[in-house]
C-alpha cells in the first residue's frame, strides 16, 4: 500500500519534471527567433523571414476550396488532395482570386511564387499552439471579437454580403431587411454571412447555420431554405438563380478578408509590408477584376 | 442478469424487498466504496487523490502553451466569454432536449415491437423475424452521421406528399434518423431481457391457460423490461449526446450555437461551455444507472440468501 502510493507521488513528479523540462528548449527556441545581436539590415529579407518552411509561403486553406476564390485543377503538384468541379477548384492552379492573391504575394515577398498548400477544418485556422503552416487563408473576415484571439493581416479584399435564392423563392422581390424577417435564411457557420442574418435580418426562426456552404446551397435547392446569405463575389458563381440583393456592412464598417496567423505571430508585419506594396502598384484591383465578375447594380437592402 | 429462474423476485413486493438496512453487505468482496475500508485508509486515500490530481492540474498549468497569450487558458477557459455564451448555448440545447424527449418516446415503441417480432415464435413469421433481423444489422452498422446525412438531405429532395417537406423537415428527419438507429441498439436491449426469463415462466403462464400473447404482455414482458432497464438508459444517455448530430442539417441547437460563438471570437470557451450542459445532464443519470444497478444486485443478493 505505501510502496504503491510512494510509486504513485514518484511517478507523477516524474512525470511533472519531464514536462517542465522539455518545456524549456520550446521557450528558448522561440527566443532566438527575435533579432538577436546582429541586427539585419531588412527584417523582411527573404532569408530571415521566420517561415514555417524556408523560401516558400505554407498557407492553409479549406477543402473544398469553393470558386470563385480557388478555381482549377492542378494535376502535377497538388494532385489528389483538392477535388475539382463547376464549384471548387485547387489551390495550386494560381487561379481564382485567393490562389492568384497568393501566389503574387509570395512574388512580392521575394519568394519566386513559392507558395505550398495545407487543407485545414475551419477552427485550426485559430486554435491554440504550434501551426504547420504560415497564415490561413479562407475568406475570413477581419473582426475585433476575433482580432482579440489572433492576429489578421491588412485586409486584401474588400467584401459584401449578399442574398442568392431560386426562383419562386419568397425571397424575391425583397428589397429592405424587414422583408427578410419571416424567411429562412441559411448561410455556413461561423461566416460573417451568417452573422449579417443574425444581426442585420433577425430572422424570427434565427436562421440556419451549416457545415458547409455546399449543405446551405442543398436546403436551398430542397425548398427548405429561402434564401442563402454568401459573400458578394461568391453570389454571382451560379450557386442559385438569383442575386436578391447586398446587405449593408454590419455596425457601417466595411468588411475585409485578412490572413489569419497565430497570435503575436512575427510574420505579420512583412506580410502587411508586402500587400501594402501590392495594394499601391494596382495589383490587388488586377486581381480582382481579372477573377471576380460582380454586378455593382445589385440593389443594398435598406 | 441471466440467471434463470427469477420465481422469488417476481413476488417480491416493490421498495426495500425485505432486506434489512443494518445486514452486512452481502458482497464485501466487491465493495465499490471509491476511498477504500475504515480505518486510516480513507485519509491515505484522499491524501494520495489530493497529491495524484494536484500534481496533474500543475502539468497543466505549467506548460508553456498554458499561458501564453493565445494559449490554451485564453481560447478554452475565457471566463468573460462563458458567461456571455452559456445562456445562447442552453437556448440552443433547448432543441436538444426536444429532439432526445420526443426520439426516446418513440425508440422505446419502435423497439419494443422490434424485439417482439424478433422473439416471435413459428415457421410462418419467419420473414418477419428475418426484417427485425435485417434492421438490427444495418442501423447498427451505419455510422448515426451517415444515417443524419442520407435522411436530412435526401428524404426532403424526395418532395413527398404528406411528410413536412419545408421548416421543420429538418428536426423531423434528425428525430427519425436517431430513432431508427437507437431502436436497433434498444431492441437488442429488450431482446436479452426477453431472453433472461426463462422459458418456464411463459410454459407455467400457457398452463394456466393465458394464450401466447397475453404471456408475453403479462408475464414476460414486465419482468424482461424492469431487468433491461439501466442498459435502458444507458443507451438514452448516449442519444442525448448524440443529439448534437443534428447540427448538420442546419438546426440551431446547442453545439450549432456553440460553433457560432466560437467562431465569432475565435475561441474555444463555448464547447467548454456546452461540455458543462451536457454534463450537468447526463451526471445525474449515470449516477440513477449506477444505483439501479447495485440495488438489482443487493435485491438479487437478498433473493438468493432468504
Amino acid at each position: 500500500m505505501r510502496k504503491a502510493f510512494l510509486g504513485l507521488v514518484l511517478l507523477t513528479t516524474l512525470a511533472a519534471a519531464c514536462a517542465s523540462e522539455s518545456s524549456e528548449p520550446i521557450a528558448s527556441g522561440t527566443d532566438t527567433g527575435s533579432p538577436t545581436s546582429t541586427v539585419p539590415v531588412d527584417p523582411c529579407a527573404v532569408e530571415a523571414l521566420p517561415l514555417y518552411a524556408a523560401g516558400t509561403l505554407t498557407i492553409a486553406t479549406g477543402n473544398p476550396a469553393y470558386s470563385p476564390w480557388y478555381a482549377g485543377k492542378e494535376t502535377a503538384e497538388g494532385a489528389g488532395e483538392w477535388e475539382s468541379s463547376g464549384f471548387t477548384g485547387d489551390p495550386y492552379t494560381g487561379e481564382g482570386y485567393e490562389s492568384a492573391f497568393a501566389y503574387a504575394l509570395a512574388e512580392e515577398m521575394g519568394l519566386a511564387g513559392e507558395v505550398s498548400w495545407v487543407a485545414i477544418p475551419f477552427a485550426k485556422s485559430f486554435a491554440p499552439g504550434a501551426k504547420e503552416f504560415d497564415f490561413a487563408m479562407q475568406q475570413i473576415s477581419i473582426t475585433d471579437k476575433r482580432a482579440e484571439n489572433v492576429d489578421f493581416s491588412a485586409g486584401y479584399f474588400d467584401v459584401n454580403q449578399a442574398l442568392i435564392a431560386n426562383e419562386g423563392s419568397a425571397a424575391i422581390g425583397a428589397t429592405t431587411l424587414a422583408d427578410l424577417t419571416d424567411l429562412r435564411l441559411g448561410a455556413p457557420v461561423g461566416t460573417t454571412s451568417f452573422q449579417a442574418i443574425e444581426e442585420l435580418v433577425q430572422p424570427t426562426d434565427g436562421g440556419h447555420a451549416y457545415d458547409d456552404l455546399d449543405l446551405a446551397i442543398k436546403d436551398l435547392k430542397n425548398g427548405q431554405l429561402d434564401g442563402v446569405v454568401v459573400d458578394f463575389p461568391t453570389a454571382f458563381y451560379g450557386y442559385a438563380d438569383v442575386v436578391v440583393g447586398q446587405f449593408p456592412a454590419v455596425g457601417g464598417v466595411q468588411e475585409q478578408f485578412g490572413l489569419t496567423f497565430s497570435k503575436g505571430s512575427p510574420l505579420v508585419d512583412c506580410v502587411n509590408q508586402a500587400i501594402e506594396s501590392m495594394r499601391a502598384a494596382g495589383t490587388l484591383d488586377a486581381l480582382k477584376n481579372e477573377w471576380l465578375e460582380v454586378d455593382t447594380s445589385v440593389p443594398t437592402f435598406t | 442478469m441471466s440467471r434463470g429462474g427469477p420465481g422469488p423476485e417476481v413476488h417480491v413486493p416493490r421498495g426495500t424487498s425485505g432486506v434489512d438496512p443494518r445486514a452486512p453487505d452481502p458482497l464485501p468482496g466487491r465493495s465499490s466504496k471509491i476511498l477504500g475500508a475504515g480505518g486510516r485508509g480513507p485519509w491515505v486515500a484522499l491524501g494520495s487523490t489530493l497529491i495524484f490530481f494536484g500534481l496533474i492540474t500543475l502539468l497543466v498549468v505549467s506548460s508553456p502553451g498554458w499561458s501564453k497569450p493565445g494559449g490554451v487558458r485564453d481560447l478554452f477557459f475565457d471566463g468573460a466569454l462563458f458567461r456571455g455564451s452559456i445562456w445562447e448555448i442552453l437556448q440552443g440545447f433547448v432543441v436538444n432536449v426536444e429532439i432526445f424527449l420526443i426520439a426516446e418516446v418513440l425508440i422505446l415503441i419502435l423497439a419494443l415491437f422490434l424485439a417482439v417480432l424478433r422473439s416471435l415464435p413459428g415457421a410462418v413469421s419467419a420473414p418477419l423475424r428475418l426484417l427485425a433481423i435485417g434492421y438490427s444489422i444495418v442501423f447498427r452498422a451505419v455510422p448515426t452521421i451517415l444515417i443524419i446525412f442520407l435522411l436530412g438531405f435526401g428524404m426532403p429532395a424526395l418532395e413527398l406528399r404528406g411528410l413536412p417537406n419545408g421548416p421543420n423537415a429538418d428536426i423531423f428527419w434528425a428525430i427519425v434518423a436517431l430513432m431508427l438507429v437507437y431502436s436497433a441498439y434498444v431492441m437488442e436491449v429488450y431482446r436479452a431481457g426477453i431472453e433472461s426469463v426463462h422459458p418456464s415462466q411463459a410454459a407455467a403462464a400457457r398452463s394456466l391457460g393465458l394464450r401466447r400473447g397475453q404471456a408475453l404482455r403479462y408475464v414476460v414482458l414486465p419482468q424482461a423490461v424492469r431487468r433491461v432497464i439501466p442498459p435502458l438508459l444507458n443507451d438514452f444517455i448516449g442519444l442525448q449526446k448524440d443529439s448534437a448530430l443534428v447540427a448538420l442539417l442546419g438546426v440551431t441547437e446547442g453545439l450549432r450555437q456553440a460553433q457560432i460563438e466560437q467562431a465569432t471570437y475565435f475561441n474555444f470557451t463555448p464547447y467548454m461551455s456546452l461540455a458543462l450542459v451536457y454534463l450537468v445532464l447526463t451526471l445525474p443519470q449515470v449516477l440513477f444507472v449506477d444505483w439501479l444497478i447495485k440495488r438489482g444486485v443487493r435485491r438479487r443478493a437478498a433473493g438468493a440468501v432468504t
